[in-house]
């Protein structure tokens, strides 16, 4: 069991916690949590990926992908964020659950 | 002239830009519409420039920065790249006409319409960002930028629903692509390369390649709204401004289908995907028939044409199962042609929604009733831009339709024949029923003014689309150079 | 069995379980803290994983300025008022979230098994060979800003293309409110910003510096700069009303225009997008990397304030605009 696979295999199961939490949780701020936790998965299992044989450096390359990534991600939630609070000052609700009916009109 | 046509990369000036234009619209909010018009009014012309470039030369791809390709972002101006860019230059031209006579520059939309134009710019870079790349993170680059730019778009409306839609689309859109990123990042894990055609040499029938592929499908699916994963679609879709409602339908669905078919046919062919393309194909069926009869139930007019929309999604996805040897080319120009027909139809149609609206002050479809005068000639241009999605004779739709059966007869798949015929009945039963209502014998009291640019750029966009099949020849040779695909397109049945 | 390894394993079990823990939590104020905490954390893995760049900047911008915005969205959210009522009936897609995960587990632990399987059939040297031939002219002495604003400079440019719209993106949501009621400021927090402000500003500089040679660069040094910006408004500073017009704007689009047009200057010059010439690559890069901190600062500021700024010009426009949103 090397280091490299071990964080994977932790990159894996992050991705899955926060996709279940994504798909379960209906508390909008929680959801965004989920996302980030989801994105911090994906991101464990660039860099973990990309340490080859004992040198202890990472491949520069993931690296630079993963701060890409991160960034991207804080814009999401930035997005989200804000959307979230102007649902809420809206509908009063922190959650997605707007009538589908009434909300045609 | 020749060379100074030959020695820009115009395919890049088409990223830069609307990029460049969002940025100015950005800083100079009341000149806002100018710069979106004028740079709508560029990008047709480049988009010809990259096509005469690319016609007159050999090389189709360079690496950003001119490095080497592993290390280096490829950028490509294929066939699939530059009938994609030339379908959103004219699409986004239109729109953008469409959306100056929507979003006035004086009176009480003037907020919504200093946001709208460097959005949108924002998203017409992202588009063509994304079709020339041929780096996998690239692309999940791209496709964020696009999606951001289209969740900033939905809210636009400001409303409840709007903002619903809005957030529900970031989340499920963030979902796929984390999905398609953790596929990238295995890819890379294992053959320390992102770039597509790399990739498409190296790659093995490992089971954690299949494990990556199906990842990366599967985000890009849900990003692409097929059948059971389309829950988001109406919604966000019909929640939007009108030009926001076509630029959705006609372009961003198509973003994450343009990586699934580079994926499918450049990246992933050594790759066992029998089974996954069955499923697609089983799935994209289910699609057309149940957003058909979703699509009849509708009671307001951008909800039937958001579900006309997830039907012709799911023709999009019967390429994969009907790419066989003999038929790849076929079923391969087939989505391509779908594609380009889809998107000018589309667009059409949520347009005239949009002017209809407008007109009648209630997109119900019953409240079309005795819509002669102003609304009778929308409803006549809603009908020509149906055409397409219907596949009438000498559209693109019906080209594609055909291709599609072809390719199904060809390889011995006969079920999807009677599907695409049933997807069409059912099209044209939507269709006819909006007609129903419109030429009722019912007497109106009033018509407000349409302002002509919410009249004519959809009529010219739909009329394009209904002939579309009549100047088909060159965009599917310009779509063939340099296609992942060799065998002949078959456009007769035989074996 | 390794010291070293053990430090993993606990490390990482924490990180899971402070990840299942802050999702499952009843409070979502401290989910938000926990949060934070798993990324402070999750930095000490990116050093473990030989990854200090990463790690920077999930401390400055995943635990700091996530957690910012998290904390000012949960305040504008109104704390506590929502979750005892959200455990209604689940829909048809919560249900299958369950078969889904299942499905999800099943395919990572296989997955974890293929992965020893093919480290140990392939271990590809990956790109850092070259990256490391490369370095010389690339006009940076540091692998990982080579990449970003060299090798991969498009991804870049693109990705501060994608800031700079979510900061549009919400300005056109929302209007800015103060984060916090002005009357409540005490002494020490305007002493202690004093204090504080002008360490940011020369720690900023200093990470901007060092990622020429070694971990640092933009990203970081304008997250640290963007927390001192946020320091300095929560002790009372506004930006002067006739700064928050076309002035603002120019600084937070700065960093993508100015990359924008060195993209334009080098594809008109060379035929290749962003390539440098060689002689003027290290100038350029630097170039960029300052711009680009000036608007990251600004950028991930204005997003954790959250809104257009007042004074807009079509002000009272703006409020009739919204009210006939909230309608249609």
């Amino acid at each position: 069991m090397s280091p490299a696979l071990l964080y994977t295999g932790s990159g894996i199961i992050l991705f899955s916690i926060g996709l279940h939490a994504l798909l379960v949780h209906r508390h909008l701020l929680r959801k965004i949590l989920a996302a980030n936790i989801m994105g911090s998965g994906v991101f464990m299992v660039f860099i973990a990926m990309g340490v080859h044989g004992d040198s202890g450096v990472a491949d520069p390359v993931p690296q630079a992908m993963v701060l890409t990534g991160i960034v991207v991600s804080l814009c999401f939630t930035a997005v989200a964020i804000v959307l979230a609070v102007r649902l809420n000052k809206l509908t009063g609700c922190t959650t997605l659950a707007v009538d589908e009916e009434s909300s045609i009109d | 002239m020749t060379e100074l046509i030959v020695q820009q990369q115009w395919f890049l000036w088409m990223t830069l830009l609307p990029l460049g234009a969002a940025v100015a619209a950005f800083l100079a909010p009341r000149q806002a519409h100018w710069i979106g018009l004028v740079t709508a009014l560029l990008l047709p012309l480049c988009a010809l420039a990259a096509i005469a470039a690319a016609t007159l030369s050999e090389t189709q791809t360079i690496t950003a920065g001119n490095w080497p390709t592993p290390l280096g972002i490829a950028l490509r101006s294929d066939g699939l790249a530059l009938v994609m860019l030339a379908v959103t230059a004219l699409v986004g031209f239109i729109i953008s006409c469409y959306a100056l006579g929507y979003f006035p520059v004086r009176g009480h939309h003037q907020s919504r319409a200093r946001y709208f134009w460097p959005l949108w710019l924002f998203l017409w870079g992202g588009c063509n960002a994304l079709f020339i790349s041929g780096d996998l993170f690239n692309l999940y680059v791209t496709l964020e930028l696009v999606t951001l730019a289209s969740v900033a778009l939905i809210a636009l409306e400001g409303g409840k629903a709007a903002l619903a839609a809005a957030l529900r689309y970031l989340f499920i859109s963030l979902l796929g692509s984390l999905a398609y990123l953790l596929g990238v990042g295995i890819l890379y894990g294992t053959y320390a390369t992102v770039d597509i055609i790399l990739l498409g040499d190296m790659l093995a029938a490992t089971r954690l390649n299949h494990a990556a592929m199906s990842l990366m499908i599967a985000g890009l699916v849900l990003k692409s709204a097929l059948f059971p994963l389309h829950f988001w679609l109406p919604q966000a879709h019909t929640m939007a401004p009108a030009p926001v409602s076509a630029v959705l339908s006609a372009l961003v669905v198509k973003c994450a289908y343009v990586i699934l078919l580079r994926l499918w046919f450049e990246v992933f062919p050594a790759l066992d995907t029998i089974a996954i393309g069955h499923l697609l194909g089983l799935l994209g069926s289910i699609a057309i028939i149940w957003g058909s009869l979703m699509a009849l139930r509708q009671e307001r007019l951008k909800l039937l044409i958001a579900y006309s929309t997830v039907a012709q999604i799911g023709y999009l996805f019967l390429v994969f199962p009907l790419a066989h040897t003999e038929t790849m080319a076929s079923a391969w120009i087939g989505g391509v042609l779908l594609m380009m027909a889809h998107a000018c139809g589309k667009a059409a149609m949520f347009m005239v929604a949009g002017t209809i609206h407008h007109t009648a002050g209630s997109d119900r479809i019953s409240r079309l009733a005795g819509a002669g005068g102003p609304i009778g000639v929308l409803v006549v241009v809603f009908t020509l831009a149906a055409g397409t999605i219907i596949g009438l004779p000498p559209s693109g739709g019906f080209f594609a339709k055909w291709l599609f059966i072809n390719a199904a007869l060809v390889s011995g798949q006969w079920w999807y024949l009677p599907i695409i015929l049933s997807g069409t009945l059912l099209a044209a039963a939507y269709i006819a029923r909006v007609l129903g209502w419109a030429f009722l014998d019912v007497k109106r009291s009033s018509y407000p003014v349409i302002p002509w640019m919410m009249k004519w750029p959809p009529l010219v966009l739909s009329i394009i689309a209904l002939l579309f099949g009549l100047i088909a020849y060159e965009p599917v040779q310009l779509a063939l150079s340099g296609a992942p695909v060799s065998s002949p397109v078959l456009v007769e049945f035989g074996p | 069995m390794e010291l070293a390894l053990i430090f993993d394993l606990i490390l990482l079990i924490t990180l899971i379980a402070l990840a299942w823990l802050l999702l499952a939590s009843s409070d979502i104020f401290r989910a938000v803290v926990l949060f934070i905490a798993f990324g402070l954390l999750l930095a000490l893995a990116w050093v473990r994983l030989g990854a200090p760049d990463v790690a920077l900047a999930e401390a400055a911008i995943g635990a700091g300025i996530t957690g910012a915005l998290l904390l000012v969205g949960l305040g504008r959210l109104g704390s506590a008022e929502h979750y005892r009522g959200t455990r209604t009936r689940l829909t048809f897609l919560q249900r299958l979230s369950a078969p889904v995960l299942i499905g999800v587990m099943i395919p990572s632990i296989s997955l974890i098994l293929l992965l020893e399987l093919s480290l140990h059939a392939s271990a590809t040297p990956g790109q850092q060979g070259l990256v490391n031939v490369l370095l010389d002219v690339s006009g940076t002495n540091h692998g990982v800003t080579a990449v970003l604003m060299n090798f991969r400079a498009w991804d870049t440019l693109l990705e501060k293309g994608v800031l700079l719209l979510a900061l549009i993106s919400i300005w056109s949501l929302d209007q800015a409110r103060p984060l916090f009621r002005q009357n409540d400021i005490s002494p020490q927090l305007t002493g202690l910003a004093r204090l504080l402000l002008p360490i940011m500003i020369i720690v900023a500089g200093f990470v901007l510096w060092q990622g020429d040679h070694a971990p640092g660069g933009a990203f970081q040094s304008g997250a640290i700069l963007s927390a001192g910006i946020l320091l300095a408004i929560l002790v009372g500073y506004t930006l002067p009303t006739r700064r928050q017009g076309l002035s603002l704007r120019l600084l937070l689009a700065v960093g993508f225009s100015v990359f924008l047009l060195v993209a334009a200057a080098t594809l008109l010059s060379s035929d290749y997008l962003l390539k440098y010439p060689d002689s003027l690559a290290g100038s350029l890069i630097l170039l960029l990397e300052l711009v680009a901190t000036a608007s990251i600062a600004a950028l991930l500021a204005a997003a954790v304030v959250g809104g257009h700024p007042p004074d807009d010009l079509s002000k009272p426009v703006d409020r009739s605009s919204a009210v006939n949103g909230g309608q249609t």
